[in-house]
C-alpha cells in the first residue's frame, strides 16, 4: 500500500503558513516499509494531519490517496476495510473504551482482524509493564498506562501503515524506548511504515525521512 | 474466530431500560395474539354461519309481501306492475326489485315409484340475478325433456321432518338432486306432464323455482293467463335494516321476511367485533414497534461513543447493524411462535367448550393465520433491522 498527498492544505490553516511547510501543499508519497517522522510545534496541525490520513476529517483541500483511491470518496464501509487490514493508529487522545477492562479493549481490536494470538497480548503487556492491569477497568489506569494500552491495541491487527500521534507524551524515557522498540519490531515484522508525529525529534526512532510541518 | 454479537455486547448498554424492552415484547406478543386469534375467529364464524347467510356481494336479498289484514283479506293482494316500478325507483335504499312470479295453473308433484308420495305444490320464477345459486343447467326451452328446479333448503328440511311419519325416506341434498320428479300441470286449457329435476338448492329463496320462460309459457297455455301479478317481490338492498327502507315498507303496508337476514346480521355483527379486535391487535403491534424503536434508539444513543469508537477502529457499519439487529431475531421468533401456539389453544378451547361437535371447524388453525404469523415475523425483523441501520447511520 502507498499513501500519496497531493497539495493537501487544511481549510482552517492561515494563509502563508504553507510556504515553510514540508508537508502542506506538497506532493508526497509514503511507501510501505519507510519510517517517516513529522516534527512540529503545538497547534501546527499534526493531529489534523493524522486524522486526515486516517479519514476522520475531510476539511482539507487537495487529495489524499490510498494507492490510487481518493479517500474523500470513501464511505464508512470502505474505510472499515482499509482500517482492518492496512492502517492502524494510536490517537493522541487514545480513544479507549474507558468503562471496559484493559483486556476487553485489546481483545475487541484483536478479534476484528486477528494478527496475533491472545497470548501475545499478555506478552506485550508484560513488556510494557502493564500485565497486572489487564483485568482492571480502563478508567482506573493512569494516562501513561492508558497510552501503553493504546499502543498494544494498535499492534493487534495487520497493517501497512502505523500512524502515531504523539504516542509517548505521558511516558518516561525508559518506557518510551521500550514502546518504540516494540512498535518498530512489529512494523518490521509486517514490512510496514510508521508515520510518527511529535513536538521534537525522537532520537530512538529510526526514521528514513523527517518532515517539518 | 468469527465475531458475534457476544463480542460487542459489553460495549452496548443493551441491558438498560429493561422495562420498555419487556413492555415492547409483551405488547408485540399481545398484539400478534389478538390479531391471529381474531383472524381465526373470523374464519370460524364464516364456517359456522356460512350456510345461513343471505348477505352476498355486499347486499341483502329479502322478500316482501303485502300485509294481509282482516280488511284486505278479500281483495287481490298481489303486486301490480306499478307497485314493482315504484320499488325499483327507490334508488336510495333499494338496489333492485324483481317479482316472484307464481303459477296460475295447478301443479301436482310426485316422485314416481321411488317415493310413493305426491302433493299439490306451487312453482315460482324469479329473475336469475336474484337467486343465490344458479347452475348453468337452470335453463329450459320448448322440447326439453327435463324442467330444472331450484329447491329451497328449508323445504327439504321440512320434508325430512315429516317424511318418517309418512314412512317416506329422508333425503340428503345429493340424493334429492338425483330424484326424478313428475310434474302434472293442469288448468282450464288442459293438462301437461313434465319430468323435473332439482339442479340446485337455495338458502335465500323459500320456494320451488322454475325457469321464467317455462312458467310464463305454461301460465299462458294451460291457464290462459298472461302477466300474472306476483304475491312476493324480492328486493336487493345494501342493508335490510336501513331505517329509510323500513319506513318506506311500513308506509306501503308491505311485510318483510327478515328471518334470513337475521343470520346475516348476527354474522355481520360478530365479524365486525372480531374485525375490531383484529384492528386493535394491529394497533397494539404498531405501538409495541414504536416502543421498541424508542428502546433501540435510546440504547444506541447511550452506546453512541462506544459504537463510534468501534467504527473508528475499523468495525464495518454493515456488520454492526446486521449483528445488532440479528440479536432480536430469536426474540421475535419466540414471541410469534408463542402467539401462534396460544391461538391454536384458544381455537381448541373454542372448538371444545364453546362449539362442541361442530364438524365445520377444523382442528388446526387456518393456514391464513399461519401465513399472517410468518408475515408478521418477517415484518418485525425487517422493521427492526431498518431501525438499527438507521440509528447507526445517524452516528
Amino acid at each position: 500500500m502507498q499513501i500519496s498527498l497531493q497539495q493537501v492544505v487544511p481549510v482552517f490553516l492561515e494563509e502563508g503558513k504553507t510556504a515553510s511547510s514540508q508537508l502542506w501543499n506538497q506532493t508526497l508519497s509514503f511507501t510501505k516499509g519507510e519510517n517517516i517522522h513529522i516534527v512540529a510545534p503545538s497547534g501546527s496541525g499534526k493531529t489534523s494531519f493524522i486524522h486526515f490520513l486516517y479519514g476522520l476529517r475531510k476539511d482539507y483541500t487537495g487529495k489524499i490517496l490510498y494507492d490510487d483511491n481518493d479517500i474523500k470518496n470513501f464511505d464508512a464501509e470502505k474505510f472499515s476495510t482499509w482500517r482492518q487490514q492496512y492502517i492502524s493508529i494510536i490517537f493522541q487522545d487514545l480513544r479507549l473504551f474507558t468503562e471496559q477492562t484493559v483486556w476487553q479493549n485489546l481483545e475487541i481490536k484483536r478479534l476484528l482482524s486477528p494478527y496475533h494470538k491472545e497470548s501475545r497480548i499478555t506478552a506485550m503487556a508484560k513488556r510494557l509493564g502493564i500485565e497486572n492491569k489487564l483485568n482492571k477497568l480502563c478508567n482506573t489506569c493512569s494516562y501513561g498506562e492508558q497510552q501503553r494500552i493504546a499502543i498494544i491495541r494498535s499492534l493487534q491487527q495487520p497493517f501497512d501503515f502505523l500512524l502515531l500521534d504523539e504516542p509517548f507524551s505521558h511516558l518516561d524515557e525508559n518506557n518510551r524506548q521500550i514502546a518504540m522498540q516494540l512498535m518498530e519490531e512489529e512494523a518490521a515484522e509486517r514490512k510496514a511504515a510508521i508515520i510518527l508525529t511529535d513536538l521534537k525529534k525522537i532520537e530512538y526512532f529510526s526514521f528514513e525521512r523527517v518532515l517539518y510541518l | 474466530m468469527v465475531l458475534t454479537y457476544k463480542n460487542i455486547a459489553p460495549f452496548l448498554t443493551a441491558n438498560q431500560n429493561k422495562v420498555s424492552r419487556w413492555l415492547s415484547y409483551i405488547g408485540l406478543g399481545v398484539g400478534v395474539l389478538l390479531l391471529l386469534s381474531s383472524v381465526q375467529m373470523y374464519i370460524n364464524i364464516n364456517h359456522l354461519i356460512r350456510d345461513k347467510n343471505t348477505h352476498k356481494n355486499g347486499a341483502d336479498f329479502i322478500s316482501i309481501t303485502k300485509t294481509i289484514t282482516n280488511e284486505n283479506m278479500g281483495k287481490d293482494n298481489r303486486f301490480t306492475e306499478a307497485d314493482i316500478k315504484d320499488l325499483q325507483v327507490q334508488s336510495g335504499f333499494i338496489e333492485g326489485a324483481a317479482p316472484l312470479k307464481a303459477n296460475a295453473f295447478k301443479v301436482t308433484a310426485g316422485a314416481g315409484n321411488m317415493i310413493p308420495f305426491s302433493t299439490d305444490i306451487f312453482v315460482e320464477a324469479l329473475n336469475t340475478n336474484f337467486i343465490d345459486t344458479v347452475p348453468e343447467s337452470f335453463q329450459w326451452k320448448e322440447g326439453d325433456p327435463i324442467v330444472p328446479v331450484i329447491f329451497s333448503t328449508d323445504f327439504l328440511e321440512m320434508y325430512n321432518v315429516f317424511a318418517p311419519s309418512w314412512d317416506l325416506p329422508q333425503l340428503s341434498e345429493k340424493t334429492a338432486t338425483a330424484l326424478q320428479i313428475f310434474l302434472r300441470c293442469h288448468g282450464h286449457n288442459g293438462e301437461r306432464q313434465f319430468k323435473a329435476r332439482i339442479v340446485a338448492f337455495s338458502d335465500r329463496i323459500n320456494s320451488i323455482l322454475v325457469p321464467e320462460n317455462f312458467l310464463e309459457k305454461q301460465n299462458k297455455e294451460i291457464e290462459g293467463a298472461e302477466n300474472v301479478n306476483a304475491s312476493r317481490v324480492f328486493i336487493k338492498t345494501k342493508d335490510a335494516n336501513n331505517p329509510q327502507l323500513l319506513t318506506y315498507l311500513a308506509a306501503k303496508d308491505y311485510h318483510v321476511n327478515k328471518d334470513k337476514t337475521k343470520f346475516g346480521r348476527v354474522k355481520g355483527v360478530l365479524q365486525a367485533i372480531v374485525s375490531g379486535l383484529a384492528g386493535f391487535g394491529v394497533l397494539v403491534i404498531l405501538l409495541a414497534m414504536v416502543l421498541f424503536s424508542f428502546y433501540l434508539q435510546l440504547m444506541i444513543a447511550r452506546s453512541k461513543d462506544n459504537l463510534q469508537l468501534l467504527l473508528t477502529l475499523g468495525y464495518s457499519p454493515k456488520w454492526l447493524s446486521k449483528t445488532v439487529a440479528k440479536k432480536w431475531i430469536p426474540v421475535y421468533i419466540i414471541i410469534i411462535i408463542t402467539s401462534l401456539l396460544l391461538t391454536q389453544l384458544l381455537h381448541w378451547g373454542f372448538q371444545h367448550f364453546v362449539m362442541p361437535a361442530r364438524e365445520e371447524l377444523s382442528f388446526f388453525i387456518d393456514w391464513t393465520v399461519v401465513a399472517i404469523a410468518i408475515f408478521l415475523l418477517a415484518l418485525s425483523i425487517a422493521v427492526n433491522s431498518r431501525l438499527v441501520k438507521k440509528s447507526l447511520v445517524k452516528l
